[in-house]
């Protein structure tokens, strides 16, 4: 224990979570998040994946130096450090799968607005637009074209049925609260509300969770 | 390349994320702090109790580097008096999660803090498996931390492994009694809303396909109906608004 360590052990804000940790906390969140919810949530701000994206090449780096040193000491360590590095890449991994595959079912839908939009990283509009474009040429190639062009729209809303397939917004999920709240959500025979106590785990509409989510009072698990 | 998983976390998920619950370790030679994605880990000295992820705990377990301190509440009496709560004092309702961590930490005795006054933390990240954490209370994970425990560290527990698994076995069928049963409420879930407090993530994990499916289904079955209830509310003028709001399984 060196000098460092006392002062730090003394420093009251000492306690407060270190930023690697959070990185952690937040990108574990945002993979739960993404995996349950039945559409697409906002891109995390404040450069999350950037940090957590520059972090993990530099830790490879690490490893690929550590590699030649034959030391049992430094090796142990480097298994450790690898098995944490798996971990990491298979939260990144399946966190940006799980996306993709929203994006793959309702691409048009995804790219229809501009508050949609901005939900997309960069990369992923650009996937985005590419994927449909790809799509719309294939279809209009194999049969669209054979279509009188007044049908050949893939975004046609006449008549108040929109051809854009949007995922179903109404679907339940399970949220825990993280504070003291009013839940309130519909239901078919009458609308309910509780006091929701902090760590109560609740099934009800997506559409009743999102402002509990976004308000940060209540987490998806 | 898309996730070809339907929404909602799989049991191996489940188990992943459970492998991040801190544990707390008996070292059994030094360590010295490895600089980790997640931050720096702790500098093991013998015989000093450090606190770690369960995965990096189960990897210095298996090589025999260190031992790991079961959490109180997976003690044999401790495990008991939750059966005795789940099945005599509260036959329907799962017994309680923990207390959220308290505010004082104990090495900072009168210091109030709270861990990260901007992020809520939650479980996996909460200390509630750890050799700090109160007795009687099951926290979140309590399955999957359990199950890693038993299958790898069973020297390690205060009793031995045969009778905390079977005191285990009970509390998982008393429990999924209770889940099935909780499907029964779904029928009337008219009201939009259902409380499932002090459930696990593994009970969550096997039976959320079936109860999602419910709810969906129901509502599917009455959009209709709802419609048409929606527009008579609108109608009928806001007299629905007075209703009493702790009224939460309203049919």
């Amino acid at each position: 224990m060196d000098i460092d360590d006392i002062l730090r052990e003394v420093d009251p804000t000492y306690h407060v979570v270190p930023r690697e940790r959070r990185d952690l906390q937040d990108l574990t969140r945002a993979w739960v998040a993404e995996r349950s919810a039945p559409e697409l949530l906002h891109w995390p701000a404040g450069g999350l994946f950037e940090r957590i994206h520059d972090n993990i090449k530099r830790q490879i780096e690490k490893v690929e130096e550590m590699t030649g040193d034959m030391d049992p000491k430094t090796n142990f360590a480097l298994i450790v450090i690898q098995t944490e590095l798996e971990r990491f890449r298979y939260l990144v991994r399946s966190y940006i799968r799980a996306r993709i595959a929203k994006i793959d079912r309702h691409a048009l839908h995804y790219l229809s607005t501009d508050e949609l939009r901005s939900r997309l990283s960069e990369m992923e509009l650009a996937y985005a637009t590419r994927h449909q474009a790809l799509l719309h040429d294939h279809y209009l190639a194999s049969f669209l074209s054979s279509f009188p062009p007044p049908l050949q729209n893939l975004n046609d809303t006449a008549g108040n049925i929109t051809m854009i397939d949007a995922p179903d917004l109404e679907s339940a999920v399970f949220i825990r609260l993280l504070k003291d709240t009013l839940v309130e959500g519909r239901g078919v025979d009458a609308d309910g509300a509780m006091d929701g106590r902090e760590s109560d785990i609740v099934i009800l509409r997506w559409s009743d969770a999102k402002p509990l989510i976004d308000a940060g009072s209540a987490e998806l698990v | 390349m898309a996730l070809p998983l339907p929404p909602g976390l799989a049991q191996a998920e489940v188990a992943f994320l459970a492998e991040m619950e801190l544990v707390t370790v008996v070292p059994r030679q030094r360590l010295e702090s490895i600089n980790l994605l997640s931050g720096r880990t702790p500098v093991l000295r013998p015989p000093h109790r450090a606190p770690l992820p369960l995965w990096l705990a189960l990897l210095l377990k298996k090589q025999r580097r260190a031992n790991i301190v079961p959490p109180p509440w997976l003690h044999p009496t401790s495990l008991s008096q939750i059966i005795h709560r789940e099945t005599k004092e509260d036959p329907t309702a799962f017994s309680a999660p923990p207390p959220p961590p308290s505010r004082a930490h104990p090495s900072q005795p009168g210091m109030a803090h709270r861990p990260a006054a901007d992020a809520n933390l939650s479980p996996p990240f909460l200390p509630s498996c750890t050799a700090d954490a109160p007795a009687g209370y099951l926290p979140y994970h309590w399955l999957e931390v359990a199950e890693a425990l038993l299958a790898h560290a069973g020297d390690d527990m205060a009793a031995p492994p045969g009778e905390v698994r079977g005191l285990l076995r009970d509390l998982v069928e008393v429990r999924a009694a209770k889940m099935r049963s909780s499907t029964s409420a779904l029928e009337g879930f008219g009201g939009g809303l259902m409380s499932l407090r002090g459930v696990g993530a593994m009970e969550l994990a096997e039976s959320r396909g079936f109860v999602l499916g419910v709810v969906d289904g129901v509502r599917r079955i009455g959009a209709s109906a709802e419609a048409t209830r929606r527009e008579e509310e609108e109608m009928g003028g806001r007299r629905e608004d007075d209703e009493g709001s702790d009224d939460d399984m309203g049919i």
